[in-house]
């Protein structure tokens, strides 16, 4: 059979000329990454160049856009509304990413256990971040709600003042990182608990054989062990927590008084709420270039620590 | 060619086709419906910007309109989910080649909706006599002109009077309101009428930052003698606008008689349950205060030295060249059929709406509006207070975006009235263009 094969192809590629084979490999090249480039190149590609040029201009989707060079950019910087929003973005990612981090282990480690109904509990943990956020938003509007809510009634039982949660200024963004931690353990959770069953056994087998408790066990090999995952996470959920909108946009919209307008919330009052799509597809391109150079920080670090993921 | 040069020719080219996609059509000043054959067959879009009951009104509108002009046919929908949802549309729509002849749109649009070359000029149309363009409000038709062109017509009237709750003031003993209210005798009733015990309130704003909270303010800012912009220079931070302000802010922050909504959606409903004593608001609001049973008033706006005009948000008919005269002429036709006074008693009165023109007044129609919204003979006669209007120049949205902003930071107590002014009207100073 395969000898057969052989032959025949044989047979068709001695017909052809160098040149038509040529073609015809580079066709049958094309035909197998061409759906997926025309996708890429038309919905990723595309719109980012043009967001690039639209960036240079000043236009709000109606009429004529006009060229206006770097001012947009230059603007960025001394926009105290761009200013705030960042703030606010760089607030939410150091109290997201570290906690995401820290609770996805320990939860991860109490999953690990070999307890009955375990498969339940971790399909608690995890449901959360299949569900969506826009539904996990407008659920968790009526549990902070200050008036008729859930959290405010705990409070009133454990006779703790009433709260105004996502209608306060100095509460709503750290409400929302808490919602955005409830959705988002799950999938720390479920890295980490993956990372932990990796673990060579022998490892933890000989560290216990040598009298280490199981405090340094973890402190010296399991944590070690898990950096590489570690790194894997802190940039997952830095990127999840500077595009974070859908939470924000249907829990408070960026109020109250702007207090959890993010840069991505800003973006799209920019571009879609005010229509100054020029100066929203810098504040957008600013934005690339921050979580770019991010990403690229933190994976040289953990190359020059010797912890490869990337 | 070598990479690099490929590269850079592909990169120009892009350039080439992507600026094409930014451009818009400019006006080569010709009457868009010149040569107009009313005969012709044509087919109309019609985006109606409504939903529900309002839609299937528009749909039987347009349908009887057929059956008059048989060689017109009206396509009518929505046009989007929202009408907020609408500026969006249009403007893929534009980008895309693929507009309606006809959309709704909101007043605030009217500046960018006329800077984007694609609208008809009806400045000579609106002129004939036959239109009887001075029947609809002098607010409405200012809206209607962007840039010295009348691109679209009225689609509905409105004005910001008081609404008051007639048990709330009679419990506390206080008078009614009354059409020459001072803001002093309002703050004074407010103050009264709020109960901390029950929960009520005297008066109630939004602070959401949106135009909600922003055009509350205007009234108030004119009939302190401010203006909006001077030229295109904001001049809504004159003493005017910090009079203007503070009058709110000692209600909010210093007797703390007005509920603050975070959000343009509360304050109505709360006015319905009895929580809030007196709203300034708009007919719309007439249906859902009808259904809650309550019985209530409506007044004019409190004034400033006998000045107690309003302000009036206007929604236009926005009409669209396609560069075809049968088709313009046809929509011409169709949006002065829809806004005549017959056809209007027809439509705007039977969704709700104030009549578009004066002369309904005397239709059975606005007889029965009044009967079944007792408050609207008073916002129908409000509409002589509304003197000026929002302008309508490319850039208000950002505008209001930032005058909101303001307002809400004041009336929450971060800022002084001045301050969050100033801070506005820099910010909203590269904005507006002309």
């Amino acid at each position: 059979m395969a000898l057969t094969f052989a032959a025949s192809s044989h047979a068709a590629v001695r017909k052809a000329s160098p040149l038509g084979r040529a073609v015809r490999r580079s066709l049958t090249g094309w035909a197998f990454a061409g759906p997926a480039t025309v996708l890429v190149v038309g919905l990723s590609l595309f719109p980012a160049i043009w967001a690039f040029f639209i960036s240079r201009a000043r236009w709000n989707g109606i009429s004529p856009g006009v060229p206006v060079g770097w001012s947009n950019y230059q603007r960025l910087a001394t926009d105290p509304d761009m200013l705030a929003a960042a703030r606010h973005t760089l607030l939410l990612t150091v109290l997201f990413v570290p906690s995401s981090i820290i609770l996805g282990i320990v939860v991860a480690i109490a999953l690990n256990q070999r307890i009955r109904l375990i498969g339940f509990y971790r399909t608690c943990i995890f449901v959360p971040y299949v569900a969506s956020a826009a539904a996990t938003g407008i659920l968790a509007g009526f549990v902070f709600n200050p008036q008729f809510g859930a959290a405010n009634d705990v409070l009133r039982h454990l006779g703790i003042p009433q709260q105004q949660f996502l209608e306060s200024p100095t509460q709503a963004l750290y409400v929302i990182c808490l919602i955005a931690l409830w959705g988002e353990v799950g999938f720390c959770t479920v890295i980490y608990l993956a990372a932990l069953q990796d673990i060579p056994r022998e490892l933890v087998e000989a560290a216990t054989m040598d009298g280490a408790s199981r405090w340094r066990v973890f402190r010296h090999i399991t944590l070690p062990e898990l950096r590489p995952v570690t790194v894997f996470t802190a940039v997952w959920q830095t990127i999840t927590a500077v595009q974070l909108f859908d939470l924000i946009y249907t829990t408070t919209r960026g109020g109250p008084l702007n207090s959890t307008q993010t840069v991505v919330y800003y973006i799209y009052e920019l571009a879609f709420q005010t229509q100054r799509l020029g100066y929203g597809a810098a504040a957008a391109y600013l934005l690339f270039a921050v979580t770019l150079m991010l990403t690229i920080g933190i994976i040289w670090y953990s190359r020059r620590r010797g912890s490869e993921v990337f | 060619m070598t990479k690099p040069l490929r590269l850079l020719a592909g990169g120009v080219g892009a350039a080439l086709l992507l600026s094409a996609c930014m451009g818009g059509t400019s006006d080569d000043g010709k009457d868009s419906a010149a040569g107009y054959d009313p005969a012709a067959t044509v087919e109309l879009t019609w985006w109606t910007g409504q939903t529900e009951e309002a839609e299937k009104v528009a749909e039987a509108l347009a349908a009887e309109y057929h059956t008059a002009h048989p060689n017109v046919t009206i396509k009518t929908s929505p046009g989007a989910p929202t009408t907020d949802d609408l500026l969006t549309k249009l403007s893929a729509g534009f980008a895309g080649g693929s507009y309606p002849d006809i959309s709704y749109a909101y007043g605030n649009w009217a500046g960018d909706l006329g800077a984007s070359g694609k609208t008809q000029d009806l400045t000579a149309y609106v002129q004939d006599p036959s239109f009887k363009w001075t029947e609809m409000p002098e607010a409405a038709r200012t809206v209607a002109t962007a840039n010295d062109k009348v691109i679209g017509i009225p689609a509905l009237v409105d004005n910001l009077a008081v609404i008051y709750n007639k048990s709330i003031f009679d419990k506390a003993g206080v008078a009614y309101p009354t059409d020459e209210w001072t803001w002093e005798d309002f703050r004074s009733a407010a103050k009264k009428l709020t109960d901390p015990a029950t929960k009520t309130y005297g008066t109630a704003y939004s602070v959401s930052g949106s135009e909600d909270t922003t055009w509350h303010l205007w009234p108030l800012l004119w009939q302190n003698g401010g203006k909006i912009l001077d030229g295109t220079k904001p001049a809504f931070n004159s003493d005017a606008g910090v009079t203007a302000l503070e009058t709110l802010r000692q209600m909010a922050v210093d007797d703390k008689s007005m509920y603050l909504d975070q959000t343009d959606e509360k304050y109505h409903p709360l006015f319905n349950s009895g929580r809030v004593a007196m709203i300034i608001t708009g007919p719309w609001a007439l249906l859902e205060i009808k259904e809650a049973k309550l019985s209530y008033g409506v007044s004019n706006l409190p004034g400033v030295n006998g000045d107690h005009q309003t302000v009036s948000g206007p929604d236009l008919w926005v009409l669209f060249d396609h560069n075809d005269a049968n088709r313009a002429g046809a929509a011409r036709d169709f949006i002065k059929w829809l806004t005549s006074a017959q056809t209007d008693a027809k439509w705007n009165l039977a969704v709700g709406n104030l009549p578009l023109r004066s002369s309904e007044q005397s239709t059975p129609e606005f007889a029965a509006y009044v009967k079944e919204y007792p408050g609207g003979q008073k916002f129908f006669d409000n509409l002589a207070n509304a003197k000026q209007a929002r302008p309508t120049v490319p850039g208000y949205e950002v505008l209001s975006r930032n005058v909101g902003d303001a307002i809400a930071s004041v009336l929450q107590g971060k800022t002084s009235s001045k301050d969050a002014l100033d801070a506005a009207a820099k910010k909203s100073a590269d904005a507006v263009v002309n």
